[in-house]
């Protein structure tokens, strides 16, 4: 899909990947309007970019209906979702302290799996009632889970079920979608310089890529950002999941 | 890597995937060197593009010596590799005419796999004496092509499923060696694609496999293959992965 003039939709946007992703996007012609549970975070950072922001809680069917009406206002509907919104509560499963609370899991999978499914349920309907793009194609959903879906680090069992889950829906959510020209592709991002891995490794991202083959680095929004507008570009990519990590297994 | 002014070495470059990888990359500032069993083909290209055509047997070793040696002297040493060249059949394990061919199987292994091996470790060792490209220490990027049939292969495709799981089991190793020289290795596995391979298979499974195909329901472009090449030159974080591009397809019986 040419991205020129085209409306994004991009949660979590307000910093880290989203961000990043947000910035490519725009320089690529398209409408962004970025979702953040943190409205002011996500108002300096789309001033900045020259973009919308939206709040929006994606683990709340209202907030997202309310906040994809609002999104559709500002840019039209958005015809790209790119669902970067994502938590990490780090925890072993259990320790000599005790089992790890439930919670942990069940807040996680309410904004990385459940949330994820929201915007791409909802925001899927959007795009098939719309119907009119001219040629083959009428929506790309590019999703985020993490290469701890598949080789999770210890402390990561909840994080890493619900990012497996992301991953368990890419195949049959292209499979539901083929029939309206909707494409479905997940990320699986290694170590990146972004708050959330600095706040889950209590340091420098950069500090923990020792590990990582090549390059010996923590990636860069940037990185993230160019693999989902290839995605977006690219009609044949669809239902696959793409390890972006420098070849780490955790 | 930026592929500006740099050279690709694509084997199988004459037609088909690597065809369209030279357009894209050539398009994008490279200097492209076609090894091809094709000479008069890979020429043809070649002096449309502006890059050079050489003959090689991606399966014999010092044929891939002296081929690399002459696009060195020729154009610059490659910090880029393409390995498309392959060839398929179709012949079943064993049925009513006998056993499959022991034979064949081993000629599609021995171009397919021990091929895309050979130009890898040949072409990667040269990487190896190039400078730095940058602060990452990148010096190069070698991309194996594979195909969707390692993961699901249908009838008959038992030789050419071997040879291609070959390639895709041998991403991650091969990007683990190479990573200490700020070398990456990518795969791509292709699903249906319009090429001169593609066009040996029979109509009537051609006709009926494109509209399992979920979307699009086409065959693929090669220069959306070529797209995706550029993508995992330019982009660093890209290493030690196969990426299906198949339009979601899974491959039944």
């Amino acid at each position: 899909m040419n991205l020129n003039n085209i409306s994004v939709l991009i949660t979590g946007g307000a910093s880290g990947l989203g961000a990043g992703a947000a910035k490519l996007f725009i320089d690529k012609g398209a409408k962004v309007t970025i979702f953040d549970r943190n409205l002011e975070l996500a108002q300096t950072t789309a001033t900045e970019l020259g973009c919308a922001a939206v709040q929006c809680d994606v683990a709340d069917e209202t907030s997202v209906l309310a906040a994809l009406a609002e999104a559709g206002k500002i840019n039209g509907t958005p015809r790209i979702l790119v669902n970067c919104a994502g938590i990490d509560i780090t925890g072993r499963t259990a320790t000599k302290g005790g089992p790890q609370p439930r919670e942990a899991l069940t807040q996680q999978i309410a904004v990385n799996l459940t949330g994820t499914f929201n915007i791409c349920r909802l925001g899927a309907d959007a795009i098939r009632e719309l119907d009119d793009l001219e040629g083959e194609e009428q929506g790309v959903i590019v999703n985020v889970a993490s290469i701890a879906g598949l080789d999770g680090p210890f402390g990561q069992t909840a994080y890493a079920a619900t990012k497996a889950a992301v991953i368990g829906m890419t195949l049959p959510m292209a499979r539901d979608l083929s029939a309206y020209g909707i494409r479905v592709v997940t990320i699986a991002p290694g170590v990146f310089n972004t708050p959330l891995a600095a706040s889950v490794l209590r340091g420098e991202p950069d500090d923990y890529a020792g590990g990582v083959p090549f390059p010996k680095r923590a990636g860069k929004p940037a990185e993230f950002a160019s693999i989902a507008v290839e995605i977006c570009q690219n009609p044949m990519l669809n239902g696959e999941v793409i390890r972006l990590d420098g070849a780490l297994r955790g | 890597m930026n592929v500006e002014g740099q050279v690709a070495l694509i084997t199988g470059g004459a037609s088909g995937l690597g065809a369209g990888a030279a357009r894209i990359l050539s398009q994008a500032g490279a200097k492209c060197a076609l090894l091809d069993r094709n000479l008069p083909l890979a020429t043809e290209l070649a002096e449309e593009l502006g890059g050079m055509a050489v003959e090689c047997d991606v399966s014999d070793g010092p044929a891939v010596e002296a081929a690399i040696a002459q696009v060195v002297e020729k154009l610059g040493a490659p910090r880029i590799v393409l390995n498309a060249a392959g060839i398929d059949i179709a012949v079943r394990t064993a049925s009513a005419k006998g056993p499959h061919p022991l034979d064949e199987f081993e000629r599609v292994i021995r171009v397919n796999l021990t091929g895309t091996f050979n130009v890898a470790r040949v072409a990667a060792y040269g990487m190896i004496g190039l400078d730095a490209l940058d602060d990452d220490g990148e010096r190069g990027v070698v991309i194996n092509i594979a195909s969707v049939v390692a993961q699901d292969g249908p009838v008959g495709q038992a030789a050419y499923a071997a040879s291609k799981a070959g390639v895709q089991g041998m991403t991650l190793p091969m990007a683990r060696d190479l990573a200490p020289y700020g070398i990456r290795v990518m795969t791509i596995a292709p699903g249906m694609f319009e090429t001169p391979l593609a066009a040996g298979i029979p109509q009537d499974w051609i006709d009926s496999i494109i509209p399992t195909v979920p979307f699009p329901k086409r065959w693929g472009n090669p220069l959306e293959f070529g797209a995706l090449v550029q993508q995992i030159c330019e982009n660093t974080m890209l290493n030690g992965e196969m990426i299906r591009i198949d339009g979601a397809i899974r491959m039944g019986t």
